[in-house]
């Protein structure tokens, strides 16, 4: 479903050229479960992002659904995220001013359907992992897991095809960050496809394939016996990461 | 996307910030306060005018002595080489066709006593045919007498101030006053008129004009009004009065003609461009009041790059954020032009209560322009901000820094 041929992505810093993405090849079929790790910088927000249709490559070419995505009109681009595609962030990017039940209702405002469906959707949505009691309560008022269980909920109920989490146990605990990552799971299993960004190894162990960056290329892919190695992956990363994020 | 959706979402944010969103409102609610204020004020002049002038009545023509250079304009200037006589207003009596009536004026000051108590006052010396032309109506007794200009009866008749100040709620019909050293017989009282072309009507008295005239040891009179029928062409009846006035005094132009229609129509002007010049004043605050609201728009947009970030990730068109902000920018004007509406109907209330003469109201022209203006300049100053918001690049907006 998502097809990835000498994709770059290059950033122009004066007269330096810094390549964020070098040549990335790659599928991923439809219900599957991925993890992209790598180091910090190694490009993995990037990558999401372009399959993500946020972003643009630089180069290559990107097919979803077997359409090209370049030379899309960004109307067309902000209609394949409204329908395609879920977003979750590691910050949450809840908008602080409205109600959790608000949040949820966001993407549906967007697509123009009416105020009681909305509603009713988003309800349903909420309701279905927990959430009911706190459909009134803005994100202040949410712990982090909740935060982002409100924010899957958000993406999730234009019943996308892919969703794509950007670290999205970053900002949490190990208990919410569980069941957060609970949540995800149960969405990959119910058919979505599911692209996570991460440095924890317990949640890239969870995909079926890991995906491991290293300065714009994909240098290794994980699946099957192998992820139960991954840790020592890690504990090498630990040292080239900049600590500052 | 729905538009009461953009709305509903485009209120939540400007909700959030309530004192900014106040203090970016009130540029405009001064810029439409003046306007509804200022305007209310002029045009409240300008009826106070008309009021004035309107009572002149448009079949009459007023003719005052002297020769003014332009037509209309408020007499009183120029020399006056031949005075208004009565024999001038009999000439004219005499060779006028079409006219009702025409009748002399002649005034002055004088102190009339009643007992102990006196009063200044304007004396009219006038004729029986002054209270109909001049639609003024008696509140009991008679008017003066239908006699010969030149007989002059000891007779008056009071203003409904001076009989109450020198009556004292007795009925002065019947009772003798003194008047410049003469004793006069009051007949009438005039109903209350209040203001009338500037002069209080209530606290003068009338006689006839040739005891005016003696009074104040006068040949001359204040003006003659003619009075002409409906039918007759109103610039046929002012060449015929030009041309016996200059045949009897020696073939000059000395006098003013007044018509209401003239009168009106140069104050009308005047007034009317003093309104368009204030809400044009009005209308320059307003636009600089939009400067405001493109500054807090743009604070707004680089404050919320993060909320735009995720809604263009969540599937926001471009034109849909475009949407969003310009109609928090339409919203700011709006409510600032309505805010601006409320102040100035208030200060306008007030106005009436203080200067209950003084009939302001400010015109619908005025109303629906000021409106329109204050709606369209949110956004139109907006569009700046809410372009820069719908072209934000999702993924440098989401980053976090
Ligand atoms: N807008 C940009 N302009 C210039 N360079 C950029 C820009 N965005 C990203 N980069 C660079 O591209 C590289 C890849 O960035 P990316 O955010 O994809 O890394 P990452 O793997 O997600 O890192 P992290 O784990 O820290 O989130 C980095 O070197 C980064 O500095
Ligand atoms: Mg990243």
């Amino acid at each position: 479903m998502i097809r990835l041929e000498n994709i770059w992505k290059t950033y122009e810093m004066g007269d330096q050229k810094l390549h964020a993405l070098r040549e990335i090849n790659e599928e991923i079929r439809t219900g599957e479960h991925i993890a992209l790790i790598g180091p910090s910088g190694s490009g993995k927000s990037t990558l999401l992002n372009i399959i993500g249709c946020l972003d643009q490559p630089s180069q290559g070419s990107y097919s979803f659904d077997d359409t090209e995505i370049a030379h899309r009109t960004p109307q067309e681009l902000a209609d394949i995220r409204l329908h395609e595609l879920g977003f979750i962030f590691q910050a949450f990017h809840l908008v602080p001013r409205l109600t959790a039940l608000e949040n949820v209702t966001l993407p549906m405002l967007f697509a123009g359907i009416p105020k009681a469906e909305r509603l009713e959707r988003a309800k349903s949505v909420l309701a279905s992992i927990g959430l009911e009691p706190w459909f009134d309560h803005r994100p202040a008022e949410l712990s982090g897991g909740q935060k982002q269980r409100v924010a899957i909920a958000r993406a999730t109920v234009m019943n996308p095809r892919v969703l794509l989490a950007d670290e999205p146990t970053g900002n949490l605990d190990s208990d919410s960050g569980a069941q957060v990552l609970e949540l995800l799971n149960e969405r990959n299993r119910q058919g979505i496809t599911l692209i996570t960004v991460t440095h924890d190894p317990n949640v890239a162990r969870q995909a079926h394939r890991v995906l491991v960056l290293r300065d714009g290329s994909i240098v290794r892919h994980i699946e099957g016996t192998h992820l139960q190695s991954l840790s020592e992956l890690f504990t090498g990363f630990d040292s080239m990461d900049s600590p500052s994020d | 996307m729905l538009g009461s959706d953009v709305l509903q979402f485009s209120a939540t944010a400007l909700l959030q910030h309530r004192r900014r969103t106040l203090l970016s409102l009130t540029g405009v609610v001064i810029g439409v306060t003046a306007v509804i204020f200022l305007t209310g004020l002029a045009e409240g002049a300008r009826r106070y005018v008309f009021d004035q002038f309107s009572s002149l009545g448009s079949n009459i023509i007023i003719v005052i002595p002297g020769k003014t250079e332009t037509s209309g304009a408020m007499p009183g200037v120029g020399s006056a080489p031949n005075d208004l006589t009565l024999n001038d207003t009999l000439a004219l009596q005499r060779e006028l066709t079409g006219v009702r009536t025409v009748i002399p004026v002649a005034a002055g000051n004088d102190t009339i006593s009643f007992g102990e108590r006196r009063r200044q006052v304007v004396v009219l010396g006038t004729t029986h045919e002054f209270l109909k032309a001049r639609d003024l109506t008696l509140a009991h007794g008679s008017f003066l007498p239908k006699a010969a200009m030149d007989r002059g009866s000891q007779v008056i008749v009071i203003g409904d101030t001076v009989s109450r100040e020198l009556f004292l709620g007795q009925d002065p019909v019947g009772q003798v006053l003194r008047m410049g050293g003469r004793r006069m017989r009051v007949i009438g009282v005039m109903a209350k008129e209040g203001e009338r072309m500037g002069q209080d009507i209530d606290d003068m008295v009338f006689a006839p004009v040739s005891t005016v005239m003696q009074l104040f040891n006068r040949s001359t009179l204040f003006r003659i009004m003619v009075e002409q029928h409906a039918y007759t062409d109103q610039e046929y009846t002012k060449a015929r009065i030009i041309s016996v006035l200059r045949e009897r005094h020696g073939d000059e132009e000395d006098v003013t003609l007044i018509t209401q229609d003239a009168v009106l129509d140069s104050l009308g002007g005047i007034l009317r461009a003093l309104s368009l010049g204030l809400a044009g004043i009005g209308a320059i605050s307003i636009a600089v009041a939009g400067i405001g609201i493109m500054n807090v728009m743009l604070v707004s947009v680089s404050e919320r790059r993060a909320e735009v970030g995720l809604l263009k990730a969540m599937g926001a068109t471009r034109r849909q954020i475009l949407a969003i902000f310009l109609a928090e920018a339409a919203m700011l004007s709006t409510a600032g032009g309505v805010i601006g509406l409320g102040f100035g109907w208030l200060l306008l209330q007030i106005l009436r209560i203080i200067y209950p003469v003084l009939p302001a109201a400010t015109p619908l022209w005025a109303v629906v322009s000021v409106i329109a203006l204050a709606v369209c300049t949110g956004p139109l100053f907006g569009v700046i901000p809410a372009w820069r918001a719908s072209r934000l690049d999702p993924v440098l907006a989401l980053q976090r820094k």
